[in-house]
């Protein structure tokens, strides 16, 4: 089957005074329909950039440099860097909808709830007022809250909860295809949280919908993502199922993260910082990019940037050349990796 | 034994005796800490968890004598701290640091690195001219990892990151020597490696100098890590309703509300998180704390809730008989003698 989405080579600058910032170097994915798929790496890996050029709403200082996005539908593939304007705004809500990072304050404050359900449908051509408000109750009960006490409130009086599944609801408008979220529960309540993780999983499950999203939290992507991707310095570092990165991963990177988490249950294993910071954009060394802070880096690693190359299983890729002695390391039982370490 | 049992009255550093505080809002005044009562031992690290609004930061401000109680005592050394005067309360005012939520709102953005942390030495003391200030504050970034010092002196707030900033904020508190530091963590901390290190700064300041550390945090994972050998509390709607040992409040929760809690945590981990028990609650909706209800506040969410008692009386924080030591404010774990956790299996 044709992914839904599937991007190529992609390298995205931004223009700085500095000098270009490679925010986005060299990816490529597909996203199969129906698939969800976790993007995890430290602040400044170019998540958000990746995501936002998807819909095409990069800042001004952003050109794509290099590759492809490629979204296909029912009835047609089409690359979204060259898509003419109308169909564009076609495309955003009602193929592929975003929910941004820091969203909570991205309501008009001065409009109600129901304004902002009737201003989206509205630029997408539906007129009918009766039908829309139809709609918005519809999908306000999907995301368990009151319709007819949620569409009168303004922004200001909701919970962040209650806004991020207003979000949520409103993403689901147009009935895309492709939903990305980025940071969907940064800065939630615990309660809150699960029942905002527990909300994407029955939705999942009831519309089909695909689903890309961005957390530093790795465990809601051990929760709902069916497949991962650590970004290191703007690259795709590893690509794997979720329990493969989980329980083997290949990049040092992705161990590191993994060790950075703490748990609430089962052993706590040896919980550790990755030390030293990312690499500046602007200057990238020359070799692998993780070389400075990597605890396996040899004298190889530093000659050139490692290609991303099949372990264990072709499903499973690391831009690493130490990957067998990660791997030696870490083996293949079905245990959380700070465990494993902490006992090895 | 464990750092915890060090925590007896007498020997505590700072204790919140009975700590209540109201504010007036519009439409009425809510009580955002209701008789808490807390006693910090000499280096141990002890972590307070619970929801957004509960008081977790009024609390840590009470405690870092920043606001006043409105009713209760706030002791130090076994002394009420705010019926001391002059010398003595600047003895407690260096003592007790607090490190702020929001790094971006703490550090002036018109000073250097070198100025914020020169300036309380001078005002302290504890700096005699240039060469000396610059010395201790040279030692002070080390200590927090801002290596090497020199590349640091100079530069402004906006010119680091929010992990570096974290640790200046850390620094500025540690100018004084305190015995205990206050860190409320933000919310928007969000990077996992940077929080860890935070952490573990913290950790080694408690076992290198035996500053004794209070973490305030809406994780429990993080509170599990940061207080294995001590203790964490847990708050709802203003009250502790629950002090206990970490790894035991964790494994086996004593109030139904620590219990849920913990069961709603994603782990990182897919074959655990994708297999744990939940609690279910009777309603996903939190009192206001303008209309809290009668008995314990938990009562109209909680599973154990019994129509009587539950509804009726506050429940006191006491003791639990179990292995290790722990304190919970629930009727029936108190008089069924169990943890929640095993009362709700
Ligand atoms: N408008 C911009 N101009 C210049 N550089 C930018 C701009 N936006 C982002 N960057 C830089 O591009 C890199 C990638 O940023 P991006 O926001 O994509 O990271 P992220 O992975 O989403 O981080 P976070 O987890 O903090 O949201 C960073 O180094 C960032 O400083
Ligand atoms: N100065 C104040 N005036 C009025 N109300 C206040 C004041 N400070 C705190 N409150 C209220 O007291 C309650 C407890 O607030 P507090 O900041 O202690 O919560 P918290 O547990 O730290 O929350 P968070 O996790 O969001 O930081 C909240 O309802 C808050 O709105
Ligand atoms: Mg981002
Ligand atoms: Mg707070």
């Amino acid at each position: 089957m044709t992914p839904i989405l599937s991007v190529r080579d992609l390298s995205i600058d931004y223009r700085t005074r500095r000098g270009p910032v490679h925010a986005v170097r060299d990816v490529s994915f597909d996203i199969e329909k129906g698939e969800t798929v976790a993007i995890i790496g430290e602040s400044g890996s170019g998540k958000t950039t990746l995501a936002v050029s998807f819909i095409r709403l990069s800042p001004r200082s952003a050109r794509i440099t290099k590759g492809q996005i490629l979204y296909t539908n029912d009835r047609e593939t089409v690359d979204i860097q060259t898509l003419p304007d109308d169909e564009l705004r076609q495309y955003r809500w009602s193929e592929c909808a975003m929910v941004f990072q820091a969203a909570l304050n991205s309501f008009n404050p001065v409009i109600n709830i129901w304004e902002q359900f009737a201003d989206t449908a509205r630029a997408h051509g539906m007129k009918d007022s009766a039908k829309i408000h139809a709609r918005a109750q519809e999908l306000l009960d999907l995301v368990h809250l009151d319709p007819d006490r949620i569409l009168k409130a303004y922004p200001h009086e909701l919970s962040g909860g209650m806004k991020q599944r207003v979000l949520i609801a409103l993403s689901l408008l147009l009935e895309p295809q492709l939903i990305i979220l980025d940071e969907p529960t940064t800065a939630l309540d615990i309660l809150t949280q699960r029942s905002i993780i527990d909300l994407l999983g029955q939705l999942r499950k009831k519309l089909g919908f695909s689903l890309i999203f961005i957390s530093h939290d790795l465990s809601i992507a051990a929760e709902l993502a069916d497949r991962m991707i650590t970004m290191y310095a703007g690259t795709i570092v590893e690509r794997a199922s979720v329990t493969d990165l989980f329980y083997r991963p290949r990049h040092p990177y992705s161990v590191g993260l993994l060790r950075a988490v703490p748990r609430v249950s089962g052993a706590m294993g040896s919980v550790a910082s990755i030390p030293g910071s990312p690499p500046d954009l602007i200057r990238l060394p020359s070799g692998c990019t993780y070389v400075p802070r990597c605890p396996l880096a040899i004298a190889a690693c530093a000659e050139r940037e490692p290609d991303l190359v099949p372990v264990d299983t072709p499903n499973h890729e690391a831009r690493c050349i130490r990957w067998k002695t990660v791997a030696e390391q870490v083996g293949t039982a079905e245990v959380a990796v700070a465990e494993k370490i902490a006992t090895a | 034994m464990s750092v915890a049992d060090s925590t007896v009255a007498g020997r505590a550093v700072i204790e919140l005796d009975h700590v209540s505080r109201a504010f007036k809002v519009p439409g009425g005044t809510i009580t955002a800490v209701d008789g808490v009562s807390l006693a910090i031992g000499a280096g141990e690290a002890l972590c307070i968890v619970g929801e957004s609004g509960c008081g977790k930061t009024t609390t840590g401000r009470m405690l870092a004598g920043i606001l006043h109680p409105t009713s209760g005592r706030l002791l130090y050394e076994g002394e009420d701290v705010w019926r001391k005067k002059g010398n003595e309360l600047s003895t407690f005012r260096r003592a007790v640091q607090l490190v702020h939520q929001d790094p971006y709102a703490s550090l002036n953005p018109t000073r250097t690195i070198f100025q914020t942390l020169s300036a309380p030495l001078y005002r302290h003391k504890k700096a005699k001219g240039n060469r000396d200030a610059t010395n201790r504050v040279r030692h002070l970034l080390d200590v927090v990892g801002l290596t090497p010092p020199d590349d640091f002196l100079g530069k402004y707030p906006h010119q680091l990151s929010g992990g570096q900033r974290q640790r200046v904020a850390i620094a500025r508190a540690l100018t004084v020597d305190p015995r205990v530091i206050v860190a409320d963590e933000a919310v928007s901390m969000v990077d996992v490696s940077i929080r860890i290190s935070l952490l573990n700064l913290l950790l080694g300041l408690r076992s290198e100098m035996g500053v004794s550390i209070v973490l305030i945090t809406h994780d429990l994972a993080v509170a599990r890590y940061f207080a294995r050998e001590g203790r964490i509390g847990v708050m709802y709607l203003g009250r502790m309703v629950e002090l206990g040992h970490s790894e035991a409040l964790v494994s086996d929760p004593a109030h139904p509300y620590s219990a849920a809690l913990i069961a709603a945590i994603p782990e990182a981990d897919p074959r655990i998180t994708r297999s744990k028990e939940r609690v279910a609650l009777k309603t996903a909706e939190v009192p206001s704390l303008l209309a809290l209800p009668p008995g314990c506040t938990f009562h109209p969410r909680c599973p154990l809730a019994e129509p009587g008692l539950c509804d009726v009386q506050i429940p006191e924080l006491l003791p639990l008989p179990a292995d290790t030591p722990r304190e919970v404010a629930c009727h029936v774990a108190i008089r069924e003698r169990r943890p929640a956790a095993e009362l709700l299996a």
